[in-house]
């Protein structure tokens, strides 16, 4: 069952004074996918930082109405799976395996259900055979991918995932858009890449300086091209050349 | 980003590597205590024994020779200075030295360079022959203390971690520099290497985050547990008691 998060006046600062998050209040229902938006250093990757308790700041911040708090992080953690941008800071065992099966060993799940645990996210992302291969000699795509099977491994009910489509060829982009669509888990995606969030998200929020200055239906909020050029995540450009492509225009 | 892992051929499946890591861990103990006992004016020839037996399990193990000397290679240089003083001590002090394999200080040098020699082959085979986490948990099934082995395990991971970023760094330098550098070596290599210091630093930090996002609680968990069977406990006696055999009788 997916879960749903409830964020309310979280403000976090990595140095005293200079907060990166102010009051950012949000929620996710479940199953709901939901992308953040916004430019560099506007706080997106903290805010997932903070969904499964790596970090914590002021305010209130409950995952399927657990709050998140030092006794909890266990049962947090075990709700909720996070994907970082980089694949490298996630995958740090000699074998694909051992990294797939971190997660579901250090829960107390079996050996033995941790390994059908293995397969099965192998399988979703299209791994198979890949278990006794060495993480780093992967392809950055291939990386990518066993980071993201490292979570599905967990099972989590939701999938944080930070700027999951960076540095991806485009036909990876479109697989990875469609495995995304068709999760019945409960998704919060940032990512600096707007198009593939507009495709697959029920809903979209822009941070800006720390602070949530809009959410809406992702066409409503792209067509409003006022907003997304004060926020600076303007895509006019893009679709410019695409019309010029493709329309001939 | 290519690296050589200290456990390249653990991977191997070998008899050798088939053995349960607390096995191999008593025994690579045991042949160093015994190995290490021997006397200054003891038999060299012993060594060769020693060397001709872990050449054995060598070649039973798969791994390529050239491979294990070249690990070995490592620290000689190092053991080999520590040889050589004995004896240049012993002619600061004023004792008469002839460097000859008769004379008893050379002979002591001899056998603290096969000494360690020895001792360092073991280890090597140990570390070739098993994984690197794995022999963690053996130690901690054999009692070594949990901060220890977590400590060791972290440091493991850090090392490759500091290499990628020393490539990295190296990488972005050359890549700008034509020919020999027109700057001081020394601000550029410091800064260098204080760049490669505090992303290292940087990069652990997140990749600790990831692992505590994944339920890390401080010790790294196995899928395959450790199995300790009759074969295992009979390789760790046999090997011992040729070592021992080797010290005594011969």
């Amino acid at each position: 069952m997916p879960a749903s998060v409830s964020i309310e006046n979280l403000t976090y600062s990595y140095t005293p004074g200079k907060p990166v998050l102010r009051n950012v209040s949000l929620k996710v229902a479940k199953g709901e996918k939901l992308g953040i938006i916004g430019p560099s250093g506007s706080g997106k990757s903290t805010l997932l930082l903070h969904l499964n308790g790596v970090l914590r700041g002021d305010g209130r911040l409950a995952i399927d109405d657990v709050p998140v708090t030092g006794s909890s992080l266990h049962e947090i953690r075990r709700k909720v799976g996070l994907v970082f941008q980089n694949p490298d800071d996630q995958l740090f065992n000699p074998t694909v395996e051992e990294d797939v099966a971190f997660g579901p060993l250090n829960f107390g799940f079996s050996p033995e259900e941790a390994a059908s645990r293995v397969r099965e996210a192998l399988r979703i992302m299209h791994l198979d055979g890949f278990e006794k291969l060495t993480s780093h000699h992967l392809s950055f795509g291939e990386r990518k991918r066993v980071a993201l099977a490292t979570v599905l491994a967990m099972q989590p009910e939701v999938i944080a995932l930070d700027e999951p489509f960076s540095n991806l060829d485009p036909a990876m982009v479109q697989q990875l858009m469609e495995k995304l669509s068709s999760m019945d888990t409960t998704l919060v995606i940032v990512s600096q890449s707007i198009l593939p969030l507009i495709a697959i998200c029920d809903r979209i929020a822009i941070l800006k300086d720390g602070e949530i200055i809009a959410v809406d239906q992702p066409k409503k909020l792209a067509g409003n091209q006022e907003l997304m050029r004060s926020s600076g995540l303007d895509i006019e450009y893009y679709c410019k050349i695409c019309n010029d492509l493709y329309c001939g225009k | 980003m290519r690296h050589q892992f200290i456990d390249k051929y653990a991977y191997l499946n070998s008899p050798v590597h088939g053995i349960d890591p607390r096995a191999k861990v008593i025994s690579a103990f045991a042949a160093i205590v015994i190995v290490v006992s021997e006397n200054l004016d003891g038999e060299i020839l012993h060594f060769v024994w020693y060397f001709t037996l872990l050449t054995g399990i060598a070649i039973l193990s798969g791994i390529p020779m050239f491979f294990l000397l070249k690990r070995v290679m490592v620290v000689v240089p190092f053991i080999a200075m520590a040889s050589v003083f004995y004896p240049v001590s012993a002619l600061l002090e004023g004792k008469p030295v002839v460097f000859s394999l008769q004379d008893a200080t050379v002979k002591a040098a001899i056998i603290i360079f096969s000494k360690s020699f020895i001792s360092v082959t073991i280890l090597v085979l140990l570390t070739s022959t098993e994984r690197f986490h794995r022999l963690l948990m053996a130690l901690r099934k054999l009692r070594m203390p949990k901060l220890i082995c977590g400590i060791s395990a972290m440091l493991y991971r850090y090392i490759f971690l500091l290499t990628e970023e020393a490539q990295r760094t190296t990488l972005a330098r050359e890549s700008r520099t034509p020919g020999k550098l027109k700057v001081s070596k020394i601000s550029v290599y410091g800064n260098q290497a204080a760049v490669i210091f505090l992303r290292s630093w940087e990069r652990s930090q997140t990749i600790y985050s990831s692992m505590l996002s994944r339920g890390f609680k401080g010790e790294f968990p196995d899928m395959h547990q450790l199995n300790l069977r009759v074969n295992d406990v009979l390789f760790s006696a046999m090997f011992i008691f040729i070592f021992l055999l080797i010290r005594i009788w011969f």
